[in-house]
């Protein structure tokens, strides 16, 4: 990516007695000045509502997770702030026997790290081989994973069911049988650190082959420890992937409520369990799983920027 | 220490594209080769068939005396500094220059001795503990030679070193490259589209266009006996003046008729192509600029010309001339001999006469641009 | 036309000229298409001919070693001292005849092929309270398409072996000496390393993603369905008929539910990729302008529905959205409405709520990439810009826009796919509904394909037309993306952005 340019902040005017063009600094007229003034205010204003949109939920969402469980109530009410602020629903959600929260919230944090440590390993394989390696096949095998995501991901599942279900990985085998189906098609979602490793110069690893490095050794050597964005990046997409995810899970899961992850577990209480009562336990499950991982993705931002728009500017 | 032989070689990309044809070319045991040629001529294809980088379509190559079309480059005993200097900018200049010496796993006290030691012969001792970054492009430019030499190889690669360096920096490198090449005493092979650096760095000099040879020979060869108008043109600065002219025999004795000036060939122009059996025909005549000289304006032996642009050098003028269809040739002037009146008088839309010996001049076939005199057709 | 009538066109017209172009250009290039694959399947036959004629001057001109090794696979390289390949070619062998022809006839590869054209004859029933299980139609078709990738697997294993017997007789002959089992392993990890990396993905893919699609392309040409679920019930094949129900319009086919939803599908995949598309670079361009303070503060207050996961966010919203969630209850209570706002209750209404939620979560991502690209706009194109004359709306249509369009292009495309699929954002808001009885096969009218594909999956156990639905939406993306892959000029020239 080249150099970040900012407008420079001068006027350009041709003279044409002199038949030159010159830079001048802004000498704005007053009417000028005031449309530019008025132009900020309102992107203010725009920006301040938008901030006031995007942040109200999540602020309505931790109120509700306060409100008292036991003197008010536990559904949906026309009011926004407690009458009583209290712990009941964080209480019930971790001490409550009936309650499989805790359990929801290690069966995905296991299947997070899992995945993100397997998935990285295997995605960084993939992009690395097809970015940096020249061999029979490579245009081939890029195609064939441009073809197959085409197909609706969720149309393998019913096959899949079936194969971990012989095996044992359903229901109660849920977990690692996530994190098996997570993983197995890993790779192909290569593209955006391809995209990355296609920046560093090849020169580099023709020089630390004359060197006398193995493509081994060029890959651990040389290129990973130059690589520590795109690395962060996609073991930050894989840890939050299965925070989300709501059709494997709730399929493979199904029925076994111990082995759910907390998005399917939360999911079945406002939408299948009678929600009146499990709305404000929804809400403040919902917080402790949003504020760690927020927590992670807001530290980890600056990498998750550089992935995005460097993927989507290589496309 | 080996030399490095070139058989038949031959580069077809995967595209069918051939970009290299049957190149073939021995290098001996601690010569300076350069391969030089305009961009897309193949000379980086050849220096990277030779590095491993690129695999050889056809042919053989022989580093000393052993096949290595199918080694890998790290077991070909070779080292390369690349144009962009390609330096690990993770690790220290240090680290850089031990890099190879610790694949091979070298002892640590000796891979000290030889970073330090190579630091010292390029002067860059002070900076071993910086970053890449926090170089200059001339100081990582000696990184990277370091880097090189600390393995004491037996062919060392070098693919356009100096050209992402400015004007200035890169005259200094070339001087230092030449010290350099004193003091590690190996076979080089040096890539450039520079004639400037071919000249001035070679032992010998390989002149390529479009994937083929053109010539190979000593600087002083492909400058005096230029085998073609290809070489002729691309070796010297400014180029060649070429001449639309026509070679008259008479008897033992040839002239050239040029722009209704009879020039008479004597010496060895006339023995050569006596020898070659030349008759009468269209040539190209190739005069350069530095051997033509202003003429009196009522000189007979003279050739007439227009002044299109005139370029002040500081101890010499450079004159565009036209003559008839012959556009742009070139004229040095050394402005020492040049009289006030004279000087002034040399400006664009004036009228000049100029003439040259007919010892220096080249003499070339239009329709295969190979010359008469060095080549037989 | 000429290239100068050309460029003096307008944009739309240019556009309308090239959309034409390639409607006139298609049977062409159809043609050309056909063609290729008459050329590929031409060369695959002689590629045929040519290692059948092969493998004759091998077996003929061979050692014994070598004509040993057309029965026992990997003979010859353990008895030329490539041990190491010679194990694994061995291995490969007995494993493949091991899974062929295993005792229990019921799990050899043999009893699987040989039932693949009924999937299965014998039906399960029941003797007192005994259960006896008969075939079981799932297994042989998976397992028969198994056996297929094994046997195409096992040829390309045998070939590999005897070449190698004849490549390595004549390497010995020439006097060089063969790899040693030590040296093969080290270029694992260097001439060979993409193997290396490759090997654990691709089988990972092969058994994830190939063979699950392959077995429901199959089971798409099936009546594998609620009443007829392996173990107790066989399935078998039945043709077209799948496609016939999906797309038909009889009144007891889908097809009319089918149209509608596909229509939506593209609506929303529409409004989804290019609303937000324009919203989030307009975004973008305000916080960057020049003389816009806290950049930073803005930016990270709209990622936040990026960072938070969907479910929460999404199943919240949607709750606030409900009939009696906060935003009715408040409006009510507020006295600008006397009864609530059907949001997922009246289909525009849901509709509409979707894709307003949706850029409530797109635009952070957008505003984010649209950052990225502004910033490497080059600097001196708006200044040849404002010397030319030109204002801020002139330079944002002539200059940002056009760049944005073409940098992003790819990226349309993909998002455009992605959004097609887009299963959570539907899902998790409004589960597809409001149902209807107007449409069939219990689909809602915000679902989309991919949504009304897993509620036949997992509600209705519809497995063959939610086979059937997983190629239609194949084929509609795979139309949508040769239509852009020729129409896009970045799409058309990826390579040259690397």
């Amino acid at each position: 990516m080249s150099k970040k340019h900012e407008i420079p902040e001068v006027d350009i005017v041709v003279d044409h007695e002199a038949g030159v063009i010159r830079e001048v600094k802004p000498q704005q007229t007053r009417s000028k000045k005031g449309h530019e003034r008025r132009v900020n205010t309102s992107i203010y204003v725009i920006l301040v509502l938008m901030s006031i949109i995007w942040l109200a939920p999540f602020v309505f969402l931790v109120f509700q997770s306060f409100r008292s469980y036991l003197t008010e109530s536990g559904g949906m009410e026309a009011y926004l702030l407690p009458k009583t602020w209290s712990l009941d629903n964080y209480r019930w959600l971790l001490t409550d026997p009936n309650s499989h929260f805790l359990r929801w919230y290690g069966n995905t944090l296991i299947i997070a790290i899992f995945v993100a440590v397997l998935q990285t390993i295997i995605v960084l394989s993939v992009s690395y081989a097809l970015s940096r390696l020249r061999f029979r096949g490579r245009k081939l095998i890029m195609n064939m994973v441009l073809v197959l995501g085409l197909f609706p991901g969720f149309l393998t599942m019913i096959t899949l069911y079936f194969l971990l279900k012989q095996f044992g990985l359903t229901q109660s085998g849920a977990i690692p049988g996530l994190i098996l189906i997570y993983v197995a098609s890993s790779g192909m979602g290569y593209y955006i650190s391809k995209g990355f490793f296609d920046t560093i110069p090849k020169a580099l690893d023709e020089s630390a082959r004359i060197d006398g490095a193995t493509r081994f050794q060029v890959f651990l050597k040389i290129i990973m420890p130059l690589s520590k964005p795109i690395v962060i990046y996609t073991i930050l997409m894989a840890f939050m992937a299965p925070w989300g995810d709501y059709v494997f899970a709730s399929y493979v899961a199904f029925g076994s409520e111990p082995n759910y992850n907390v998005a399917v577990g939360l999911y079945r209480w406002v939408n299948v369990n009678d929600y009146q009562g499990y709305f404000t336990r929804f809400c403040a499950g919902g917080v402790l799983v949003a504020v760690p991982v927020t927590a992670l993705f807001m530290a980890l931002q600056k990498y998750y920027v550089e992935g995005v728009t460097g993927g989507a500017v290589k496309g | 220490m080996a030399s490095v032989s070139l058989q038949h070689i031959k580069k077809v990309y995967d595209n069918g594209v051939e970009v290299v044809h049957d190149f073939n070319l021995e290098i001996k045991d601690k010569e300076f080769i350069v391969f030089v040629g305009p961009s897309g001529c193949g000379k980086s294809t050849t220096l990277r068939m030779v590095a491993g980088l690129e695999d050889i379509t056809g042919g053989e190559l022989y580093i000393g005396d052993r096949l290595v079309n199918d080694v890998e480059p790290k077991d070909r005993d070779i080292s390369m500094v690349f144009q962009n200097y390609a330096l690990y900018p993770h690790i220290t200049v240090y680290e850089n220059m031990a890099f190879p010496l610790r694949l091979r796993k070298m002892d640590k006290e000796e891979i000290h001795k030889r970073v330090v030691q190579a630091a010292e012969i390029l002067g860059i001792t002070e900076y071993l503990g910086r970053k890449p970054k926090a170089l200059s492009g001339g100081q990582r430019q000696r990184v990277a030679i370091g880097r090189a030499i600390v393995r004491d190889p037996s062919v060392f690669l070098m693919d356009e070193p100096l050209s992402n360096l400015d004007a200035k920096l890169r005259n200094q490198m070339r001087a230092e490259i030449i010290l350099l090449r004193k003091r590690v005493d190996t076979t080089f092979i040096y890539v450039t589209h520079d004639q400037t650096e071919a000249m001035t760095l070679g032992d010998r000099i390989v002149i390529m266009q479009n994937g083929y040879i053109e010539q190979v020979g000593t600087p002083a060869e492909v400058f005096d006996t230029p085998h073609n108008l290809f070489v002729a043109g691309f070796i010297g600065s400014p180029q060649m003046n070429f001449f639309k002219a026509k070679l008259n025999k008479s008897g033992e004795s040839y002239s050239v008729l040029v722009h209704g000036h009879t020039v008479q060939l004597e010496g060895d122009r006339a023995a050569l192509l006596k020898e070659h059996n030349v008759s009468s025909q269209e040539i190209v005549l190739g005069v350069r600029p530095e051997h033509i000289a202003l003429a009196q304006d009522d000189d007979p032996n003279s050739i007439d010309g227009e002044i299109l642009v005139n370029e002040m050098m500081g101890s010499e003028l450079h004159l565009h001339v036209r003559c008839g269809d012959d556009q742009n040739i070139i004229l040095r002037v050394p402005t020492i001999d040049l009289s006030p009146e004279k000087r002034r008088s040399l400006v664009s839309g004036n009228h000049i006469r100029f003439s040259f010996s007919s010892k220096v001049v080249q003499i070339f076939d239009p329709k295969s641009e190979k010359s008469l005199l060095w080549t037989n057709l | 036309m000429t290239d100068l009538d050309y460029l003096k066109l307008s944009g739309a017209g240019k556009f309308a000229y090239n959309l034409g172009q390639f409607f006139r250009n298609l049977p062409g290039r159809l043609l050309g298409g056909l063609k290729g694959i008459g050329l590929w399947v031409a060369r695959l036959f002689q590629s045929l001919g040519k290692n059948l004629k092969d493998l004759v001057v091998t077996f003929r001109e061979g050692d014994w070693k070598t004509r040993l090794s057309y029965l026992v696979m990997g003979f010859g390289s353990c008895a030329r001292g490539q041990w190491g390949r010679g194990i694994l070619f061995f291995l490969f062998q007995t494993l493949f005849n091991l899974y062929m022809f295993f005792p229990n006839a019921q799990f050899s590869g043999c009893y699987y092929l040989a039932k693949l054209n009924t999937l299965g004859t014998v039906e399960t029933y029941k003797e007192g309270r005994k259960t006896i299980y008969g075939d079981n139609s799932f297994f042989i078709l998976l397992y028969g398409i198994l056996t297929i990738f094994f046997i195409i697997a096992m040829i390309y294993t045998w070939r590999l072996n005897v070449k190698q017997n004849r490549l390595n007789e004549q390497f010995l002959k020439s006097g060089h000496k063969l790899k040693s089992t030590k040296e093969d392993m080290a270029a694992l990890l260097d001439e060979q390393f993409h193997k290396t990396l490759l090997a654990l993905p691709t089988l990972g893919v092969a058994l994830f993603t190939i063979l699950p699609i392959i077995f429901m392309i199959l089971v798409a040409f099936t009546n594998f369905d609620a009443t007829h679920q392996p173990p107790s019930k066989l399935f078998t094949w039945v043709g077209w008929d799948n496609f016939h129900q999906l797309l038909s319009t009889d009144t007891t086919s889908y097809g009319d539910t089918f149209r509608q939803v596909l229509l939506w599908t593209l609506i929303w995949a529409f409004f989804a990729t290019f609303l937000n598309y324009f919203l989030g670079m307009l975004v973008a361009i305000m916080i960057n302008k020049k003389g816009i303070k806290l950049k930073k503060l803005w930016r990270t207050v709209l990622v936040m529905t990026i960072a938070i996961p969907q479910f929460v966010s999404l199943l919240y919203v949607s709750k606030m959205f409900a009939a009696d969630g906060l935003i009715n209850t408040y409006l009510m209570k507020w006295g600008w409405i006397s009864s609530p706002v059907p949001f997922w209750t009246d289909p525009g209404w849901a509709r509409f709520t979707i894709i307003l939620i949706n850029v409530w979560i797109g635009i952070p991502y957008l505003m984010l990439i649209a950052t990225g690209i502004l910033m490497n706009i080059p600097a001196d194109l708006y200044e040849s810009a404002r010397i030319d004359g030109a204002n801020a709306f002139q330079m944002y249509r002539k200059i940002t826009l056009p760049y944005m369009l073409f940098v992003t292009g790819p990226y349309l495309l993909t998002s455009f796919t992605g959004n097609i699929n887009n299963f959570n954002v539907i899902y998790l808001l409004s589960q597809g509904k409001p149902l209807s009885l107007e449409l069939s096969g219990n689909a809602g009218y915000t679902d989309l394909l991919i949504t009304w594909l897993y509620k036949m999956t997992v509600s209705d156990t519809n497995y063959k037309l939610a086979a059937t639905m997983g190629i239609l939406v194949f084929v509609v993306l795979a139309i949508i993306n040769l239509i852009a892959y020729n129409l896009i000029p970045s799409v058309k020239n990826e390579e040259d952005f690397q």
